[in-house]
């Protein structure tokens, strides 16, 4: 048991290595996700006046989107750094390890999720400094833990699309795929603004409620009401594309 | 020399369009966030000073062609950094291969894609319900600005590439382009924009490009607009092109 | 899949004691590879890496750093082990490589082209490691291109071509099977060659010689025949200006057993051009 914590530790600590030792490789990251929250909060700013939004500025609306897709981001890395290492044959040192399949898994995850705080917390420290309100300690405990159980699940589906391409080409797979899962919810607008389409695919998508558990803090109160969907759905997501993603790790070589 | 370009050209197209993630980002991407932008912003044709429009869609749908070409744009300086980084640059300028022809050929190939941006658009947005006011004339228009603009974008990609160190640093060029793009009129009126864009929108070059095919598409062939987006665009092609080729003889000289 | 990374698709190999494809956990806990790409993270120190390694393998937590020490030191790269790998040289990463796969002291190393693209000296250091690996009772399991490798290496070798094991033996059997030693002789100039070729004939077969005043004779007997043929040639009045005793090499053997093929040219025909017996080649090896 001890082992294995040592182990996930251990490949943890390595994980954290592209933001810590790579000159600006935290910037990509948390550029992209800023630029468009800012961006996006300059063009359709007033689309907050709009009634549905319930008299909050458009900025405070759309920074839990935000904080989304960085987790999201940073779980599609990962999935792109696995495919890099499978190319270079450092993935073949790891599974003539006799360590389980699921703990290296596990420690990249792990990994993935702790990076994820990283363009969050720049997101936030900018929103309030644009004069978004600061959501109290409950949101913003809440937030963080969507956020990185989020980035968790992002990574166990970008580790799959690794595994099964073997390449990094298969980049923009796990970026799309990212991309799709946050957006295609009432990021940009309350469910009843959505356009029919969209509002049917957000009713569906787990990550609405995670977006909402996140958003909560920020446009008013946290109630438990609005805070078990969020749980449930990310904790839904990590456990199904976390039993995908291990099993995957099983059937590589013998 | 004409068929230096030419041959230029359609090596840069194939090695283009055979790349999966190389076409991804440049039609798929745009796709997606017109499809979100139209589904989740649509309400606010509803906020006073929103031009009247038959459906969100047909306003947006300059924004995704414009967003696609600077895309383009990109893609096309990265593809030139890879060439300068793996040789084949090199060796172009070896061959008897007139030097100008180096530049003209990717430009080319920039314009042809751009076309088949912007067709790709006008289809997309047919199939989804939108309209073009404009109707044949109006497609002309849209798709003389959306090539020339397009061939312009390209040729800054060149020029960038060609005074960069590496293909990262094109690579990193990506974010700025949406905030280029975020702070002008192509997504929304210039009337609604929030600080600091509205100020900025008025200036930007984009804006007009913007316009100028939004014109056609969501409202009428007014010539104004259309002609202030073709000259905006056809001032930023002949620009870049001129210092592209200026930045390939300065490369040269001190190689 | 002899390490297991790849899955069989028939039939059957025990690696330790254990089957490859049924115990595939217990044959990599008591195996080490090497692999030939030394797959490194660059971003990572030396001793960093084997110590992660160490873990990996679940050492205990309190011998980790020593036995990273301890192996870093047995590689001769305890004075890079603070940097980062990305600044390692080729040979410097091979021998990293080598000491990642040795952490759990394991009972079969496998080494996969190791001296590739390796300057000589890196070549011999690693030669003296696998030597005394195998003195300390593991066993090494070596691919390679070098036939002198093998030669030098191996206790046994086998030859693979077109995915067969085409030859399996000792170097010294495989080389008896294939040739007899012979000796190369250089007359000084304007000797009468054909006279010196007549009376050498009777010591043993004439191998065929390109250049002038070259002789080159397959003994019978091995070195043994040496000294009768010198005395005649002397006797005779020849003047020997230089000689030299040559074994049957690897290469030899190499190209008998495989026909010498090249990857990629046409198979079908190559089959009925099969070489000769080195004993008849005009070129000596």
């Amino acid at each position: 048991m001890k082992a294995g914590l040592r182990t996930v530790g251990a490949l943890m600590r390595r994980g954290l290595n592209e933001i810590l030792r790579v000159p600006g490789g935290a910037v990509p990251g948390v550029l992209a996700p800023t630029i468009f929250m800012l961006g996006l909060a300059a063009v359709f700013g007033k689309a907050a006046s709009l009634e549905g939004y319930g008299g909050v500025s458009f900025l405070a609306f759309i920074l839990p989107v935000g904080m989304l897709q960085g987790a999201g981001f940073t779980g599609a890395a990962t999935g792109v750094n696995l495919a890099r290492d499978i190319e270079r044959g450092w993935f073949d040192r790891m599974l003539l390890a006799p360590a389980p399949r699921p703990l290296l898994l596990a420690g990249v995850v792990a990994s993935a999720s702790l990076r994820a705080l990283l363009p969050a917390s720049f997101l936030l420290i900018v929103a309030l400094a644009f004069g978004v309100d600061w959501p109290g300690l409950l949101g913003l405990s809440l937030a963080a833990v969507l956020v990185m159980g989020l980035a968790a699940a992002m990574a166990c589906y970008a580790t799959l699309v690794a595994l099964r391409f073997r390449t990094q080409q298969a980049a923009p797979l796990m970026q799309i795929g990212s991309f799709v899962a946050v957006l295609f919810t009432t990021a940009y607008a309350p469910r009843e603004l959505l356009a029919g389409w969209l509002r049917a695919i957000a009713d569906v998508n787990p990550v609405t409620h995670v977006l909402e558990g996140v958003r909560q803090g920020f446009v008013g109160d946290v109630t438990w009401a609005a805070t078990w969907p969020a749980l449930v759905s990310v904790a839904g997501l990590v456990l199904l594309f976390g039993a995908l993603a291990v099993r995957g790790m099983r059937r590589q070589g013998i | 020399m004409r068929r230096s370009v030419v041959a230029l050209a359609r090596r840069a197209l194939v090695n283009a369009l055979r790349k999966p993630q190389f076409l991804a980002p440049l039609v798929i991407f745009p796709s997606l966030f017109l499809a979100i932008n139209v589904g989740g912003l649509g309400a606010t044709r509803e906020l006073e000073g929103f031009p009247a429009v038959d459906g969100f869609l047909d306003y947006q749908l300059a924004a995704a062609i414009l967003q696609s070409l600077l895309l383009g744009g990109v893609s096309a300086g990265i593809a030139v950094a890879l060439d300068i980084e793996g040789g084949f640059f090199d060796r172009l300028v070896a061959s008897p291969t007139p030097r100008v022809a180096i530049v003209l050929g990717r430009v080319l190939a920039a314009s042809v894609i751009a076309a088949i941006q912007v067709v790709y658009f006008l289809v997309l947005g047919l199939i989804f319900g939108a309209s073009i006011k404009g109707g044949a004339l109006g497609v002309l228009c849209v798709l003389a600005i959306g090539v020339v603009a397009g061939t312009g974008f390209g040729a800054i990609g060149v020029l960038i590439a060609l005074r960069a160190r590496s293909a990262s640093t094109v690579q990193g060029i990506f974010p700025l382009v949406f905030v280029v793009l975020f702070i002008s009129s192509a997504f929304f009126p210039l009337e609604l924009l929030s600080a600091p864009a509205d100020v900025i929108a008025r200036y930007n070059p984009l804006s007009f490009i913007a316009d100028g095919m939004r014109q056609p598409i969501a409202f009428s062939n007014e010539a104004l607009p259309v002609l202030e987006g073709l000259l905006t665009a056809t001032a930023i092609a002949a620009t870049a092109i001129g210092l592209s080729i200026l930045a390939l003889r300065g490369r040269l000289r001190d190689a | 899949m002899l390490v297991t990374l790849l899955r069989p698709t028939g039939g059957h190999a025990r690696v330790a004691g254990f089957d490859v494809a049924a115990q595939p956990a217990q044959v990599r806990r008591r195996i080490g590879v090497a692999l030939q790409e030394a797959a490194l993270d660059p971003l990572m120190t030396g001793s960093e890496l084997i110590e992660l390694q160490a873990t990996l393998h679940a050492i205990a937590p309190r011998s980790v750093r020593s036995r990273g020490a301890e192996l870093i030191e047995r590689v001769g790269l305890t004075a890079a082990a603070a940097r980062r790998v990305g600044t390692y040289s080729g040979g410097m990463r091979r021998r990293l490589d080598l000491a990642m796969a040795l952490i759990h002291e394991p009972e079969v190393l496998f080494l996969d082209e190791p001296t590739t693209g390796l300057d000589p000296t890196s070549r011999l250091t690693l030669w003296a490691e696998v030597r005394r690996l195998r003195d300390e009772g593991t066993t090494v399991f070596l691919t390679t291109q070098y036939l002198e490798e093998a030669d030098q290496l191996a206790d046994r070798l086998g030859i693979i071509a077109d995915g067969r094991i085409v030859a399996e033996g000792t170097p010294a059997s495989l080389k008896a099977e294939v040739g007899r030693p012979h000796l190369d002789l250089v007359l000084a100039k304007g000797s009468d060659l054909q006279g010196a070729r007549e009376l050498v004939t009777r010591f043993g077969d004439h191998r065929p010689v390109t250049e002038g005043c070259h002789l080159s004779i397959a003994l019978e007997h091995g070195a043994a025949d040496i000294a009768p043929i010198l005395r005649a040639l002397d006797d005779a009045g020849f003047a020997v200006a230089e000689l030299e005793l040559k074994q049957p090499t690897l290469d030899d053997v190499f190209l008998q057993k495989t026909g010498e093929h090249l990857e990629g040219a046409d198979d079908h025909g190559a089959q009925a051009e099969r070489m000769p017996l080195p004993e008849a080649q005009a070129e000596t090896v």
